[in-house]
């Protein structure tokens, strides 16, 4: 029996810093039973427990450590440009410590 | 051999591009396919290049510095980028001309191009039907002929699969060949950079131009011994391709359709064509169990690492900022009217998977079922020179029945695709013929970092089929 119910659902969207709807909720539900379907499917797939997971398709080449040096740095103006909520160099938000 | 750019290079300058941005217009007005017009754009100083002064269109999920960039959702609204990704970069050393940025699933996490912020973008063979998803405006704008090419992504099948419902070439190269630096990412194992066109051989130009590796991207690699238009011509017979049967017999599946029965008897009529051309074609097995848990794998991994990328989505340093008297009210406003429902739930799915007492069951184990096919399909390519198989089980959908919804029907022929990123193996459709008006398309797949072999392949296939449909 999955835990994937509707409560767990709303406490990851607020883990995940944004709320549901019900209808929002019922279709994370309903797609997630056919994903548990299918997992357990998976399961019995023989030799699963002796294949290592695949995190990434193709060998990498570029696996010097590069110099610590700056290059193509943003300006700060340019990191700020795509806010109106700044002062200076920094950018405003409500203020954390009462 | 047929190419619209090289068509194109035969034209005075200022006329193809008066051309193409008349052209962009009536596309926009009819299907819906761009986010930002630059109506602004002129002409610039020749190159050496195929691609100097071709007009051409970029998907929104490309940062053009300067340039709006919102990969169609409204977390992205109004950001400009302070910097060009590397395939914008190239492509302007080359003096292409971007004319617009294209309409896509929001994140590129759909494949119906009806979740973009600036609303859905319609097939312009039929109005009514979906482009596909997700380099929809892409696939929509070739298809018109309104530009001669297009730069879409691909994390699922977001090039190919679009490009068989708008009857046109989708190519993605083998994973890293092309750099993804600038490109907003889904998820990064699987996330590739494609290109659509109406012709092989056009495909094989811009990847040529754009390829490359890359300081700014890990994961490209060194292919300046890879010439992709240089093998195009060459006689394909004695080629070896394979195809899998589990997912081209009809009898695997429950109810099939009239449009199955003949895109599948379709299908076989492309295999003969191959034969013609002196290929040989047979048919290898993959076990239907496995196949068959190719939605959900592709499901748990996208969604695992788009939770990861997706979380530098606030509000606070771009984006439209939320309201609220903390910053995680300002954040979770932002986040909650910015997603649309499609990322909030795979956005759920994959912070599920990822939890410690699930990651196993569920990530780990996607990722061993990855390794599992993708491992198959290296044994095969051992033997053969390439696979091919159907794109989809249907023509494009009308708008009215599209969804993102998961579906078992038919689940296999529709996602198979997916194995192409799994293995990061190159892979290309090309259209084959019409069924109730509307194009279908062949996918071709071949082992990583053998594009050029695919592209030889495709493009002597292509000159066979003689697909009459274009638009």
């Amino acid at each position: 029996m999955s835990k994937f119910t509707s409560e767990a659902v709303d406490k990851y969207a607020k883990d995940l810093l944004f709320e549901l709807s019900k209808e929002e909720n019922t279709m994370v539900l309903n797609e997630f039973e056919i994903i548990e379907k299918n997992m357990e499917q998976i399961m019995k797939l023989p030799n699963l427990k002796e294949t290592e997971p695949m995190t990434h398709p193709i060998e990498l080449e570029m696996t010097l450590l590069r110099l610590d040096e700056v290059k193509d740095e943003l300006s700060v103006e340019e990191v700020l440009s795509n806010t109106e909520h700044k002062t200076m160099e920094n950018i405003i938000v409500p203020k954390v410590v009462e | 051999m047929k190419s619209i750019i090289l068509d194109a290079q035969k034209k005075e300058k200022n006329a193809l591009l008066e051309e193409c941005k008349k052209n962009i217009l009536e596309n926009q007005a009819q299907c819906n396919s761009c986010v930002t017009i630059i109506e602004d754009a002129t002409t610039k100083k020749e190159t050496s290049s195929l691609l100097s002064n071709i007009p051409y269109v970029l998907k929104d999920n490309f940062s053009t510095k300067g340039i709006e960039t919102t990969a169609s959702s409204n977390t992205l609204k109004n950001y400009i980028p302070p910097y060009d990704a590397t395939v914008y970069d190239r492509l302007n050393q080359t003096g292409a001309i971007l004319l617009a940025k294209t309409v896509m699933d929001e994140f590129g996490m759909g494949g119906t191009g009806t979740t973009g912020h600036t609303g859905t973008v319609k097939n312009p063979w039929n109005l009514e039907c979906i482009a596909g998803g997700s380099s929809a405006g892409s696939a929509a704008a070739v298809a018109s002929g309104a530009v001669p090419f297009a730069i879409g992504s691909d994390t699922g099948d977001s090039v190919r699969k679009p490009a068989a419902y708008c009857g046109i070439v989708g190519y993605k190269p083998t994973y890293g060949l092309i750099s993804r630096y600038g490109l907003i990412p889904f998820a990064s194992s699987l996330d590739h950079v494609g290109i659509l066109t109406k012709y092989v051989q056009d495909a094989a130009i811009v990847a040529n131009e754009i390829k490359g590796i890359d300081s700014h991207d890990m994961t490209s690699w060194d292919s300046s011994q890879i010439e992709l238009p240089s093998q195009l011509e060459k006689d394909i017979s004695g080629k070896k391709l394979f195809y899998i049967k589990e997912i081209v017999d009809i009898e695997n599946y429950q109810n099939p359709t009239e449009e199955l029965r003949i895109i599948l008897n379709q299908f076989q009529e492309v295999l003969k064509s191959l034969q013609e051309l002196g290929a040989v074609v047979e048919s290898k097995s993959i076990s239907k169990d496995l196949l068959e848990t190719l939605p959900s794998v592709y499901t748990c991994i996208s969604s695992a690492e788009a939770t990861s990328n997706l979380s530098n989505l606030t509000g606070i340093i771009y984006g439209p900022r939320g309201e609220g008297k903390t910053i995680e009210e300002i954040i979770v406003n932002h986040r909650t009217n910015g997603f649309s429902p499609l990322i909030k739930r795979r956005l759920i799915i994959g912070s599920y998977v990822l939890q410690k007492e699930n990651q196993e069951k569920y990530f780990e184990n996607a990722q061993r079922v990855r390794n599992q096919i993708v491992t198959i399909m290296h044994s095969f390519f051992k033997e053969y020179d390439a696979c091919i198989l159907p794109c989809a089980a249907s023509i494009a959908p009308k708008i009215a029945n599209a969804n993102d919804e998961m579906k078992q029907d038919f689940a296999v022929l529709e996602n198979h695709m997916v194995i192409g990123n799994f293995g990061g193996f190159p892979s290309i459709t090309i259209p084959s013929s019409i069924v109730s008006n509307m194009p279908i398309g062949i996918n071709l797949t071949a082992e990583q970092k053998e594009d050029e072999k695919l592209l030889n392949i495709a493009c002597k296939l292509e000159e066979k089929l003689n697909f009459k449909g274009g638009l």
